[in-house]
């Protein structure tokens, strides 16, 4: 048992992520061939997990209507919406336009229905930030003054109004509001970010190397 | 009729002298005479996958001036030729080849001109291809032309431009292995992560406040290593949540990630001893819509209220959708996302932060296993020998820019390169 639980699996990781490592310093077409194979499957994988997921939505709000849970109301709306795309989208055939250039049934639903509400759930984004930004800008630790005052002056840079304001306060030191918030987003904004990516670089080549070598492998469980 | 006879001959005079003029006036085609270009040659393009050739050939002082026409044909040596790229002396020299020096000589005296054959045919070369090409030069009146080389393009079996991306790799395993061993033999001192060490208390007072924990793996696929990342952390999580008999929900955007998801909290709880607490519904599918999975998150968080939240994986504009919503209920918030430019978004909206590589450290780190504890000295270990470089390259480029000299800093550039 232990044969197929542990090691074909462990087996399997370890040649396909030799194969997948080997092929980014192998510039051959068999390489190039093995990762459009790869990409192949991945998909067809992608399909069947599909459509395991939507049994799983379809089950659990079928079981929030059953029992009549807080909210079961809401989960009539996944099957509605689900009609809603899926119907037009069988009598469309799948396109979006008709021959004339006129929408489909499909086409309609996403334009009409799908495209709004998703520009909304956008929208709903610059209010967020505002209350966000609220919330960092009440000073509580000397971080949070450092926070306030790169975002006080990008904020200042970044309007008319604020160049005057800058000119009138800092305008002794000869640096303009431009050349200050181009420092900040140039250097200590740069620097931050690049040491971030450099750690997560490194990061994600070690948890590469664990999971090729089998020595993380709760994805497939324990042994 | 006598004055049609006079406009007829009129017209045939002019055009019969039009005729003769025109055959007098007809530019006859300049000769094109051989030349023999130093050290010039037909070559495959190095290192890349068989699409391109190369041309060489050496700057003399009788080019200075001269004007290239590059023409190639793939059907033989007399016909099909098509202008591949036309350029002037100084232009197209081996120094603009996008190889590194150790790969490539790249000598400013020589001419390279790489033959991009997927541009040249507006078609996929797919297999071995021979080709014939030959340069006009235009200098002046005089035109000249080469004799006609041929090659073979094909693909190659090492890209040494990325020799050092593969050195810092086999350093890095080199590392990796030596540590691990280490582990086995003692344990290791590793660093507190705040962000983490708050899981225990994030799941305590959800059990206190006997209300759900969200854990959100964010809009990621299996195949992203943050997501892989995630699913760790989910195990040790699900451990602790089956300990306490506590209730977690974990919705997903991804039905694979759903499916292994499924697989490794049944596999903590019956880890915890408590298989009998596991439930089919803890992980549920959302959608594969960025959006329609935030709203629906959303509607979750603030109908079901959880007294905490994880949002750890990969998260793109939902980060800020989801942990504002979860921060207006007054949920304990810990966050952790590889995406940099998402970070500040999980800074002000939550209470603890994993930045970037933390997140990968973060399974092993509550795991607490030797074997994966070692692995996060690695990571240790990667971050200083890139700050040791930075320090080192940086006092190069001073010293260098001090003494004048020249070439440095593209030599430093070319090190650090990814190609």
């Amino acid at each position: 048992m232990k044969l197929f639980k542990k090691y074909i699996p462990l087996t399997i990781v370890f040649l396909f992520g030799i194969v997948s490592l080997a092929s980014y310093y192998v510039p051959n077409k068999l390489s190039e061939d093995y990762l459009e194979v790869m990409n192949a499957w991945e998909n067809i994988v992608s399909a069947f997990g599909f459509f395991l997921g939507l049994i799983s939505l379809f089950y659990a709000h079928y079981m929030k209507i059953k029992k009549k849970v807080d909210g079961w109301g809401y989960s009539l709306f996944v099957y509605i919406g689900f009609l809603l795309m899926v119907v037009p989208a069988i009598i469309s055939k799948g396109t979006q336009l008709n021959p004339d250039a006129s929408l489909t049934w499909l086409g309609w639903a996403f334009r009409y229905l799908y495209n709004p509400l998703s520009a909304t759930m956008f929208s709903i984004l610059a209010f967020y930030i505002i209350s966000t930004a609220y919330r960092s800008f009440r000073i509580k630790s000397l971080q949070a003054f450092v926070l306030f005052a790169a975002a006080f002056v990008l904020i200042l840079g970044r309007i008319p109004v604020g160049q005057m304001i800058w000119d009138s306060i800092l305008g002794f030191t000869k640096v303009t509001a431009g050349e200050a918030i181009d420092w900040i987003i140039g250097v200590p904004s740069t620097a931050g970010k690049r040491g971030i990516m450099i750690g997560v670089a490194i990061g994600a080549v070690v948890t590469s190397l664990k999971i090729i070598f089998g020595i993380e492998r709760q994805y497939m469980g324990k042994d | 009729m006598k004055n049609t006879l006079i406009f007829l001959t009129a017209f045939l005079t002019f055009s019969s002298y039009s005729s003769f003029a025109a055959s007098q006036n007809k530019v006859k085609p300049a000769a094109i005479s051989q030349i023999e270009l130093k050290n010039f040659e037909a070559l495959d393009f190095p290192y890349d996958k068989g699409e391109s050739g190369l041309l060489v050939w050496e700057h003399t002082p009788e080019l200075e001036g001269a004007q290239f026409s590059v023409l190639v044909s793939t059907v033989s040596d007399k016909e099909g030729w098509i202008e591949a790229v036309k350029f002037s002396a100084g232009e197209n020299t081996a120094d603009k080849i996008n190889l590194p020096f150790w790969s490539f000589n790249k000598n400013k005296n020589k001419y390279a001109v790489a033959l991009e054959f997927n541009n040249i045919l507006s078609s996929q070369v797919k297999e071995e291809l021979n080709y014939f090409a030959k340069v006009k030069i235009i200098k002046g009146k005089n035109i000249s032309e080469t004799k006609v080389l041929s090659s073979k393009i094909k693909g190659n079996w090492f890209r040494a431009d990325r020799l050092n991306n593969l050195i810092v790799f086999l350093v890095v395993t080199l590392v990796f292995f030596i540590v691990v061993s280490h582990a086995k033999k003692k344990g290791l001192f590793i660093r507190r992560i705040a962000g983490l060490d708050a899981i225990d208390e994030a799941i305590g007072r959800a059990t206190e406040m006997g209300k759900p924990i969200f854990y959100v793996p964010g809009i990621g696929v299996m195949s992203q290593i943050s997501t892989i990342a995630s699913t760790f952390v989910l195990g040790e999580v699900a451990k602790k949540v089956a300990q306490y008999d506590s209730y977690i929900k974990v919705p997903h955007y991804d039905p694979i990630v759903m499916t292994v998801s499924k697989e490794i909290v049944k596999q903590a709880y019956t880890e915890a001893e408590r298989p009998d607490s596991y439930k089919e519904d803890i992980n549920v599918f959302i959608s594969h819509d960025q959006f329609s999975y935030a709203a629906n998150v959303d509607g979750l968080i603030s109908r079901e209220k959880p007294a905490a939240c994880f949002y750890i994986g990969y998260f793109m504009a939902e980060s800020l959708l989801l942990a504002e919503v979860g921060a207006s209920i007054g949920a304990i918030q810990i966050a952790g996302t590889d995406v940099d430019h998402q970070l500040p978004f999980f800074f002000t909206a939550c209470d603890y932060t994993l930045i970037g590589e933390e997140l990968y450290a973060a399974g092993a780190y509550l795991s607490k296993e030797p074997m994966l504890v070692s692995a996060l000295k690695v990571q240790d270990f990667g971050k200083l020998v890139f700050m040791i470089s930075v320090a080192v390259f940086s006092l190069l480029l001073i010293i260098g820019a001090k003494m004048e000299w020249k070439g440095l800093a593209g030599i430093l550039t070319e090190i650090l390169k990814v190609y």
